[in-house]
């Protein structure tokens, strides 16, 4: 990627975490080793929430309080405030898209990893913008959550491709983010981690991507309409102010006018 | 499904107090073929309409090429718009031989024509009607997430191996 201009250019950190890896990019005109020292610090801030986040709901860790939740040792009622608060988001947000998201297995198990990436995503965007930072690119395993501009104090919005999911060297399209600053995407082939079809069946789209102006939006309808199809497609359109492109099994797409090129 | 039904019964309803009101019938037809048309209305020949609604204009083309014989001539008639609990309901019917060969919607309900509305929201596209983009034209890649062994030869890494 070549500077976005003579005073400005990306910069780009990652971590590991969540199973996945996080990149954070930052559009800074500042001299380099001062924008280098700000995106290194910027960094650490966030691998840390998200760290502290995984430690406490991944259920691939035995001692974390979610594994604990999951295996009866913990209730609900003596979790911790965090855990209690995004059970509860999670719970709204099965009564709103009518059971096509969960954070229930079809054991019964809690598993709330469908929408902790998004709400570590969340959070540390809060951190970001504590420390004062304005242009910045947050893409957590493909969620991609923005602020300001690649070009600092112009109006260019960032773009993000979005990966073709037959052949994921290449691009589908792009989305620029605009007045939407979060973009989510979730696949069919995710559906044994956290997707599970509305009464077992094989899901319709292969894969799924949601721009809202939210990260956990974006993230828990891209999840639900990959489990709910067409019907929870159609629902979240005329429900929530999102856009949306989804890719049919056959490789078909149908997407809402933002996915579209201006005729 | 029982929506769609119940939807039926009130375009044959709307189609037969419709013929008597508007009286917006075309092309040659007599008033025998109506009659016998309204009196096949009430019974099976209900259903067979509902089916006709979905098969597009073909009754009325096959019509218009009709037989020599007048009484199986295809008339096609408006309803009137008509009230009911779902909406207002408009249709037009296709008789031919006596018998409701189709039915169309000239009006949708309230219902279907939100469901319309959503549905030309998320259209299907072709890829090239997509907002195009090269990985060098992007600054970030979303996709279904990776894991961290197959992030190392993503499109992300790649952009993030270039902005380091």
């Amino acid at each position: 990627m070549p500077p976005t201009s003579d005073s400005t250019r990306l910069r780009a950190r990652t971590f590991r975490s969540m199973g996945t890896v996080v990149s954070l990019t930052v559009a800074s005109g500042h001299y380099a080793q001062t924008a280098v020292d700000e995106l290194e610090s910027a960094t650490a801030v966030v691998e840390d929430k998200f760290a502290e986040l995984d430690l406490t709901f991944s259920l691939y860790r035995d001692g974390s309080e979610a594994s604990r939740l999951a295996r009866g040792e913990l209730t609900l009622a003596y979790a911790s405030e965090s855990m209690q608060d995004l059970y509860v988001e999670a719970a709204e947000w099965r009564l709103a898209t009518e059971g096509a998201f969960t954070a229930e297995r079809p054991d019964g198990t809690l598993d709330l990893s469908g929408i902790v990436k998004a709400h570590a995503a969340r959070e540390a965007a809060l951190s970001l913008e504590a420390l004062g930072l304005r242009d910045w690119c947050l893409n957590a395993g493909g969620d991609v959550l923005v602020s300001g501009s690649p070009r600092p104090g112009t109006e260019q919005p960032w773009i993000a491709g979005i990966v073709d999911p037959q052949d994921r060297q290449s691009l589908l399209g792009a989305y620029p983010m605009a007045t939407n600053r979060a973009l989510a995407t979730s696949g069919s082939a995710e559906r044994g981690h956290h997707i599970w079809g509305v009464g077992g069946v094989r899901p319709e789209f292969d894969q799924v991507s949601v721009s809202a102006g939210d990260i956990i939006t974006a993230d828990v309808l891209a999840t639900a309409i990959v489990a709910g199809g067409t019907r929870t497609l159609d629902q979240a359109v005329g429900k929530w102010n999102v856009e949306v492109l989804a890719v049919r099994r056959d490789g078909t797409l149908l997407a809402t006018p933002g996915f579209r090129k201006a005729a | 499904m029982a929506t769609a039904l119940a939807s039926a019964g009130i375009l044959l309803a709307g189609w037969q107090s419709g013929a008597h009101i508007a009286d917006t019938g075309t092309t040659t037809t007599t008033t025998s073929l109506s009659s016998s048309a309204t009196s096949g209305s009430s019974g099976t020949s209900g259903s067979s309409g509902s089916s006709g609604s979905s098969s597009g204009s073909s009754g009325g083309s096959s019509g218009s090429s009709g037989t020599s014989n007048g009484t199986t001539t295809a008339a096609t008639y408006d309803g009137a718009a008509v009230q009911t609990r779902f909406g207002t309901v408009q249709v037009q019917v296709t008789i031919q031989g006596g018998k409701i060969t189709e039915v169309t919607a000239l009006q949708l309900t309230d219902a279907e024509r939100k469901s319309a509305q959503i549905s030309s929201r998320a259209a299907p596209v072709l890829r090239s009607e997509v907002l195009q983009a090269q990985t060098a034209d992007v600054q970030t890649v979303g996709g279904a997430t990776v894991t961290s062994d197959a992030y190392l030869t993503s499109l992300q890494a790649a952009l993030d191996a270039a902005n380091f």
